[in-house]
């Protein structure tokens, strides 16, 4: 929180809060626009298990790619879920129940490849 | 009413002056205007203004639940200020706030719409002289404060939380001035009865009612001498081959009827009986309309399409309103296009606070 004075400006501001000084005190300029509330994730960095499944969300070879990736994980050795999952189309959400159904899965989960 | 200016001689001190437009400044470079400078929201304004509202500062106004946007009163309190509004207005904003977040009105759909819409604030009832809006004189773009302030701050509630806090964008083709404030103001006695009665509210109310627009088309007859000769004009209007109206119907229109024009249908009509009439014929031939590209060539069930048969641009009677409004002395009306995409009006009493 700066002052302004008659050499100019003195501050520049962040784009989500201001401060004002157009007063002798100096007051909080409150921010008329409402912000998406995310909702409350968790992130896991490490899968709980060592196994992997493929979701396909029909990019272009996005199939073939994935069942080239699975056989290489078995050679070495892991775990892969043998179904993959289709997704619809890359451009419009997961639906609810295959979402909820995914989030349940303690490996990893890879989703969206193309090349 | 007539409303005057006076000028006054305030005496500023020039460092609050510049601090202050510096602030103004800073609201313009990070997106806190409607294009025009605002009033900086000092948190010491949204507080008065967050009382006259009735309202603390964090309580949940309303939602936009597919943006997951939750809406406090402490932003639409900012926005009020930063309109310009007095806290006297504070009831009404209230009912305002509540109207513009009713689900049905779709105030986001409003905002990103190719179709340009801009909420149309509709005041009636013994509000209107408490408060000194004009309703008369330009009663469709008055240079007044109430009119210009409440109209602005639906527009600028509309602009800040329809865009899902800038994640989204609006589409607006060529949209229209009333995107920057659209405000009417009924006169407080009528012929037909307060508009609000339309939606079902007391006579003896104060409310506003909402509804997404395209801007108002004038409806000219000077030389008419029937309420049936204005009336026709007025359909005609309606049946113009470019209104938004044809395909889908969802929408619907305002009829704006000042004195002049009153006189003459007044005395041949009732509101039900004008309604009835315009609704009946008010047409035009289907065919000719899907001529001209007006109606889809495969159209869907919704849009009720009989092929040889004459067309209303309304689905049902209930599209049409009718609101009195505007100076005698010309012989002038109005019709304002309902957008298409909000397919319901929100009519709010407004309670004291």
């Amino acid at each position: 929180m700066t002052k302004a004075t008659t050499n100019g400006p003195a501050y520049n501001p962040p784009a989500k809060q201001l401060t004002s000084c157009g007063d002798v005190s100096c007051e909080l300029l409150v921010d008329p626009i409402p912000r998406p509330t995310p909702e409350a994730i968790t992130v896991s960095l490490r899968p709980k298990v060592a196994k992997v499944t493929f979701v396909d969300h029909h990019k272009p070879n996005s199939r073939i790619i994935m069942e080239y990736t699975q056989s290489v994980l078995r050679k070495r050795g892991i775990e892969v879920e043998g179904e993959i999952f289709i997704k619809a189309d890359a451009s419009t959400r997961m639906p609810a129940a295959m979402l909820q159904s995914l989030s349940q899965e303690r490996g990893l989960i890879l989703c969206g490849i193309s090349d | 009413m007539g409303v005057s200016c006076s000028k006054h001689s305030i005496r500023v001190d020039p460092m609050t002056t510049y601090a202050t437009l510096e602030d103004i400044e800073n609201c313009m470079d990070n997106g806190w205007t409607d294009g025009l400078p605002v009033i900086p929201p000092y948190g010491s304004l949204v507080d008065a203004m967050l009382e006259a509202m009735g309202w603390q500062g964090s309580d949940s106004v309303g939602e936009i639940p597919d943006q997951n946007i939750v809406v406090r009163a402490e932003k639409a309190a900012a926005t009020a200020v930063m309109a310009g509004c007095k806290t006297e207005y504070g009831p009404l904003l209230r009912a305002l706030t509540e109207g513009l977040l009713d689900p049905k009105l779709n105030l986001s759909g409003v905002e990103v719409t190719t179709g340009g819409a801009a909420v149309l604030v509709i005041v009636s009832g013994p509000v209107v002289e408490q408060l000194g809006f004009e309703h008369e004189t330009n009663a469709l773009g008055a240079n007044c404060r109430a009119n210009a302030t409440v109209g602005r701050f639906a527009q600028m509630m509309r602009y800040f939380c329809g865009r899902g806090g800038g994640v989204l964008q609006s589409h607006g083709t060529i949209g229209h001035p009333g995107r920057l404030s659209f405000c009417i103001a009924e006169h407080p006695k009528t012929e037909w009865g307060a508009y609000h009665t339309q939606y079902g509210l007391p006579e003896t109310a104060s409310a506003i009612s909402l509804m997404s627009t395209e801007g108002p088309n004038s409806v000219n007859n000077h030389y008419g001498d029937t309420g049936t000769h204005i009336l026709d004009t007025i359909g005609d209007a309606l049946c113009h081959a470019g209104q938004t109206a044809w395909y889908y119907r969802s929408g619907g229109f305002v009829v704006v009827i000042p004195p002049d024009h009153m006189a003459l249908v007044a005395k041949d009509f009732s509101r039900e009986q004008a309604l009835e009439y315009i609704y009946k014929n008010a047409r035009r031939q289907t065919d000719e309309l899907a001529e001209l590209g007006r109606i889809a060539k495969n159209p869907i069930e919704f849009a009720e399409v009989a092929p040889g048969e004459l067309r209303s641009p309304l689905k049902s009677r209930e599209q049409l309103t009718f609101i009195e409004c505007g100076s005698s002395g010309g012989r002038f009306s109005a019709i304002i296009p309902r957008w298409v995409g909000s397919t319901h009006a929100v009519c709010k009493e407004i309670k004291s606070v």
